[in-house]
């Protein structure tokens, strides 16, 4: 039910209207430089997946730990804890919510960048579908990492500014974690890629959720 | 006489903030059915006190049960039964007052059936049909410290705590508020109302808890409370004309201090030990004595406000 009710809050704030427009619009970008690109050592689908989910991830980081700050500092929690309803589900709903809305942004990026393909004439080759899952692979890996850093900042740090500081220098590092096995070129990277994102977002979640539940309000 | 059963207890509940101790040993009962005044000055510990009491504090010592359940060990029995509208109500700012409602409604335990039913009426109970699809912090002061109550009574809690629910309000919306708590009351709910504006307080509660420093310096109805302070604290000598010889009314025994505050008027406080009646008696002798024309002699009934100044004096001085 939080789920839910923090999902109708996210969906329409002003960042996440400019994540709907703009990671679209950068997705078509991407699509054109890529276009006219010819000669780079590294994937395109990397640098695709990097830049979008490097931007979406900081994005959902600040917005998940400001949005934490602010209402912490707020005391807007005081009314949800004084009803029978666990601390954790606060957190957790509110990482949820906000992991699903810039995923389907992310997700409607990816679909842009297909159309705009598609419009330019090129063959929606197996090996473009390949590309365009494993760069959406990683934006949701990196982005699921970068929000749950965004929860614990957002729990931990007494103030916007301190919490804004740490997700650009902190959050925004971590989320990289899941791109390793690309790098790399590991063997069932796709595999390695979501197990790492969940097993960084789930540390990192709990951490969330247990200075969350030390916190007095 | 009905005997009323004790809906909440605290019993020599003490909390400290590192050396601060906010609260000291601090034992009552609020009556199921009751309006319980809880005041004191700015940080007193009336606050402390209510998040202990709505479990938002665990960590204390001494005993509060509410409805016979033991906090913080019991505590989601606890919140099914509470309402609390905090000092400084805030929502997610894009919440409209009917989301602030069905939300609170349903982690309170509501279905949505009863949600969509219990929304109308409180809206309409508290004048806020007109702003129900209206965002919360699109609201003024007063409207959002109203909806902040909506949402503490959505789910008709046993017991209301509100504290400081009047700050910040204008004086009709404070008027408004008072009317409602008073209906609230009369209705049977049981409530701990916490201010530091005492005419507030003294409207609404059957009795009154006077906090300071962290500890419990009176309780009792107002009319308690007046007995007990002016059985044995100010009497007021109206002399016939201004006479300098007033001054030796300090010399009476058994009284402790004699002042002026206008020409004519003479204050005069009584030693805590004495008895009214037999000061009252000396005084009248030693007019007598003095040939001071008296006009009236009248055992002062002390406002609120000079019963809760007292205390706050007095803790401040020991």
């Amino acid at each position: 039910m939080l789920y839910v009710d923090e999902l109708h809050g996210f969906y329409k704030s002003r960042v996440m209207i400019f994540l709907w427009v703009g990671l679209p619009a950068l997705a078509i970008l991407f699509r054109f430089i890529q276009a006219n690109a010819t000669s780079s050592t590294i994937s395109f689908t990397v640098i695709s997946a990097l830049l979008v989910s490097s931007l979406a991830g900081t994005l959902s980081a600040v917005m998940i730990s400001v949005s934490i700050i602010n209402e912490k500092n707020r005391h807007v929690y005081e009314l949800f804890l004084i009803r029978p309803i666990k601390r954790r589900d606060i957190i957790i709903a509110k990482f949820l919510s906000v992991y699903t809305c810039v995923a389907i942004a992310s997700l409607l990026a990816v679909l842009a960048g297909v159309v705009a393909d598609l419009l330019m004439g090129s063959n929606l080759s197996m090996s473009v579908l390949n590309n365009t899952g494993q760069s959406l692979e990683i934006s949701l890996s990196m982005i699921a990492v970068a929000c749950s850093a965004g929860t614990l900042i957002g729990v931990g740090s007494p103030s916007v500014l301190v919490g804004a500081i740490l997700v650009i220098y902190g959050a925004n590092q971590i989320s990289v974690i899941p791109l390793i096995p690309t790098l790399l070129n590991l063997q069932y990277e796709a595999a390695f890629t979501i197990g790492i994102a969940i097993f960084v977002a789930v540390i990192l979640l709990s951490a969330a959720v247990l200075l969350f539940d030390k916190q007095q309000f | 006489m009905t005997v009323r059963r004790a809906l909440v207890s605290l019993r020599g509940v003490s909390k400290t903030y590192g050396p601060f101790r906010a609260l000291d040993n601090v034992s009552f009962d609020i009556n199921e059915g009751e309006t319980f005044g809880y005041i004191g000055p700015n940080g007193a510990g009336k606050t402390t006190t209510m998040k202990i009491l709505v479990g938002l504090i665990s960590d204390f010592q001494g005993e509060v049960t509410i409805d016979g359940y033991r906090l913080p060990k019991q505590k989601d029995e606890v919140h099914k039964l509470l309402g609390y509208l905090p000092q400084n109500v805030a929502f997610q700012e894009w919440r409209t007052v009917d989301q602030a409602l069905k939300t609170f409604g349903k982690l309170s335990g509501l279905s949505d059936s009863e949600v969509e039913a219990r929304i109308p009426e409180i809206l309409e109970l508290m004048d806020l049909s007109d702003v129900r699809y209206k965002k919360i912090s699109k609201l003024s002061g007063g409207m959002t410290q109203k909806v902040g109550l909506a949402q503490a009574l959505v789910h008709k809690p046993k017991l209301l705590v509100l504290d400081e629910p009047l700050g910040g309000l204008d004086p009709l919306s404070r008027h408004q508020f008072k009317q409602l708590v008073l209906k609230l009351g009369r209705e049977g709910a049981t409530i701990l109302f916490s201010s530091h504006i005492l005419s507030d307080v003294q409207d609404v509660a059957d009795r009154i808890g006077i906090l300071n420093f962290g500890k419990i310096k009176q309780i009792g109805s107002l009319n308690e409370l007046k007995q007990r302070f002016s059985a044995s604290r100010v009497i007021e000598v109206l002399l016939s004309f201004a006479s300098d010889q007033w001054q030796k009314l300090g010399a009476v025994e058994g009284i402790e201090t004699a002042e002026q505050p206008s020409p004519g008027r003479v204050l005069l406080t009584l030693q805590s030990e004495i008895a009214a009646d037999e000061a009252v008696d000396a005084i009248v002798k030693a007019t007598v004595k003095l040939g001071i024309r008296v006009r009236g002699i009248t055992l002062l009934s002390p406002s609120l406000d000079e019963i809760y100044f007292n205390y706050v004096r007095e803790s401040k001085n020991h």
